[in-house]
């Protein structure tokens, strides 16, 4: 009861007791001098006559480099206190712009301290003017800028780091691009052949393969495709689309079951939320009697029309319909078509990056298409493999950053015989 | 850049997604992130409606196709409505128009689902 007691006079005492506080510190503010608040500024300030020597610092500044009052006034200059750099700065920059001007601030600058240590700062400069309007003296504050430099150090410590990081997930990318692409063609007697692989984008890993190899008895065997999507998880089911294609046609080259094999694998692998597949043609080369050609019987499924163009200058579209994509349905029908290549024919494949590029030319985002392409191959036929991918090339660049997705194209020919080209 | 709207309403006959805009691999991921939150009851049939889809690449057909699974997965059934010539253009080549059913309009669609007690 008796401490309560005591705690209660207490409380009834507090009111007066905290009024006459807050009244003896609020009395505090007031007598606050101008001078002391100069001293004691959170900032250093400075006033040097117009040559640069120091006329009065404030104990603040004085504090924080280390000198003692009568080291500096009227004995040294402003810009004996910076770094070399500073002054060098200091003399071609900072001096000449406050003289036009008049003013000049937040610069970044460093002063040297007594102990051999900088100390980063931001200065402000305003030069004081007579009643005549003559300069009298230069007023500067100078605020402690390490946090703020530390801070601008990390943030540029991890820009650098990001932009490690993006060159070498770049690099990642373009490495895993090449494995999933042949080094080099094999070179097949009576044939041309060329391909090109357009990245649409060097963050992401596109989807598009191609290949072609040597199969028994002299037949080869061909494919390219396109994985849905693109990234780290396209790639991989491109890596397995490709090994399981490859390996397929060893074990029956029969082209629709090569692509019936390939099926089976994926549609067991990727299957519910997440589907994966592809569309892919598939070519078995079967070369042809005495006068050079080739057999070409190609599977397709839900791939674009391969295109035939002539040694006569037609093209044909090598329709498969009916062929359905890879990997999404258990019995995938896949569509076949055998056409011949003659001297001077040239098979054109390629994925749909193509014909979905956007156009720069109209503007409007109108994709190339199906059409535009049959033109073009009319325009270009007759043709040999370089000729072919590097037009398409041509065509690819003038789409600039139209392309949203990865483009692969691979064309085969069969070269006219040289005698023939002589006459 | 987010070009594609989905819009989702409720009928008897199930759910119908419509959408808007291009489809493709920056929007499809919206298509698959609603699939989840669908009340698709067995019997019943979702209906994406095409009416607006401008674009549709490989990424955006992956979305028809996990759509697909998922109705298939709840013992339901998928039909397209007002596929656009391009869209189907594109679905010929890939030999998807042998797996979805399509109706000229979601009305169509909805009026050709009959309930699981009605069927024989």
């Amino acid at each position: 009861m008796n401490i309560s007691g005591e705690t209660g006079s207490g409380d009834h005492r507090a009111p007066g007791k905290q009024a006459g506080t807050e009244h003896a510190a609020f009395s505090a503010l007031l007598e606050d001098s101008a001078e002391d608040l100069y001293e004691h500024a959170p900032c250093g300030y400075l006033s040097t006559l117009m040559d640069g020597t120091i006329a009065k610092i404030n104990t603040t500044l004085l504090d924080w480099l280390g000198h003692e009052r009568g080291d500096l006034v009227g004995r040294r200059t402003f810009s004996d206190l910076l770094t070399v750099g500073g002054r060098l700065y200091h003399e071609t920059h900072f001096a000449p712009l406050l003289r036009i001007q008049g003013e000049v601030s937040g610069i970044a600058l460093e002063l040297r301290t007594t102990d051999g240590g900088r100390l980063p700062v931001l200065v402000t400069s305003t030069v004081k003017t007579g009643d005549d309007g003559r300069p009298l003296l230069i007023r500067t504050t100078v605020f402690d800028a390490r946090d703020r430099r530390a801070y601008e150090t990390e943030l540029l410590r991890a820009r650098r780091q990001a932009e490690r990081e993006r060159e070498e997930l770049m690099r990642l990318n373009a490495t895993l691009q090449q494995t999933l692409l042949p080094p080099t063609l094999v070179n097949v007697p009576g044939l041309d052949v060329a391909a090109y692989y357009h990245v649409a984008s060097t963050d992401m890993v596109g989807g598009d393969f191609y290949d072609l190899f040597p199969l028994s008895a002299g037949t080869w065997g061909l494919f390219l495709g396109d994985v849905c999507g693109k990234g780290a998880a396209a790639a991989a089911v491109t890596s397995l689309a490709r090994y399981t294609l490859r390996a397929a046609a060893v074990y029956d080259p029969d082209p629709a079951a090569v692509l019936s094999n390939l099926n089976t694998v994926l549609n067991h692998e990727y299957n519910g939320h997440d589907p994966r597949f592809c569309t892919v043609v598939f070519g078995l080369l079967t070369p042809e009697g005495e006068h050079g050609g080739f057999r070409i019987t190609l599977a397709s499924g839900g791939h674009p029309p391969a295109l035939l163009l002539h040694a006569d200058g037609s093209v044909d579209q090598v329709d498969t319909p009916g062929g359905q994509l890879i990997g999404v349905l258990p019995d995938a029908h896949i569509a076949t078509a055998t056409v011949h290549l003659a001297a001077g024919d040239t098979l054109l494949l390629y994925t749909d990056g193509l014909t979905e590029a956007r156009q720069a030319r109209t503007g409007d985002g109108d994709r190339y298409g199906d059409e535009a392409l049959l033109h073009f191959a009319r325009a270009l036929a007759p043709t040999t493999a370089s000729d072919a991918v590097a037009a398409i090339r041509d065509l690819l660049d003038t789409f600039g950053t139209g392309i949203d997705d990865d483009t692969a194209v691979l064309a085969i020919n069969v070269p006219r015989p040289t005698n023939e080209e002589q006459q | 850049m987010n070009l594609l709207a989905v819009q989702t309403r409720t009928t008897p006959a199930g759910p119908v997604v419509e959408l808007t805009g291009e489809l493709d691999y920056d929007s499809c991921a919206q298509v698959r992130e609603l699939l989840p939150a669908l009340a698709l009851q067995a019997g019943q049939q979702l209906v994406v409606d095409l009416t607006g889809v401008t674009f549709c690449d490989s990424s955006g057909i992956t979305a028809l196709l996990a759509a697909r699974n998922h109705a298939l997965a709840a013992r339901a059934d998928i039909a397209l409505a007002a596929v656009p010539a391009h869209l189907g253009r594109i679905f010929h080549m890939v030999g998807l128009d042998q797996v979805f059913s399509t109706h000229p309009t979601a009305q169509a669609a909805e009026a050709a689902w009959s309930p699981p007690a009605a069927r024989p």
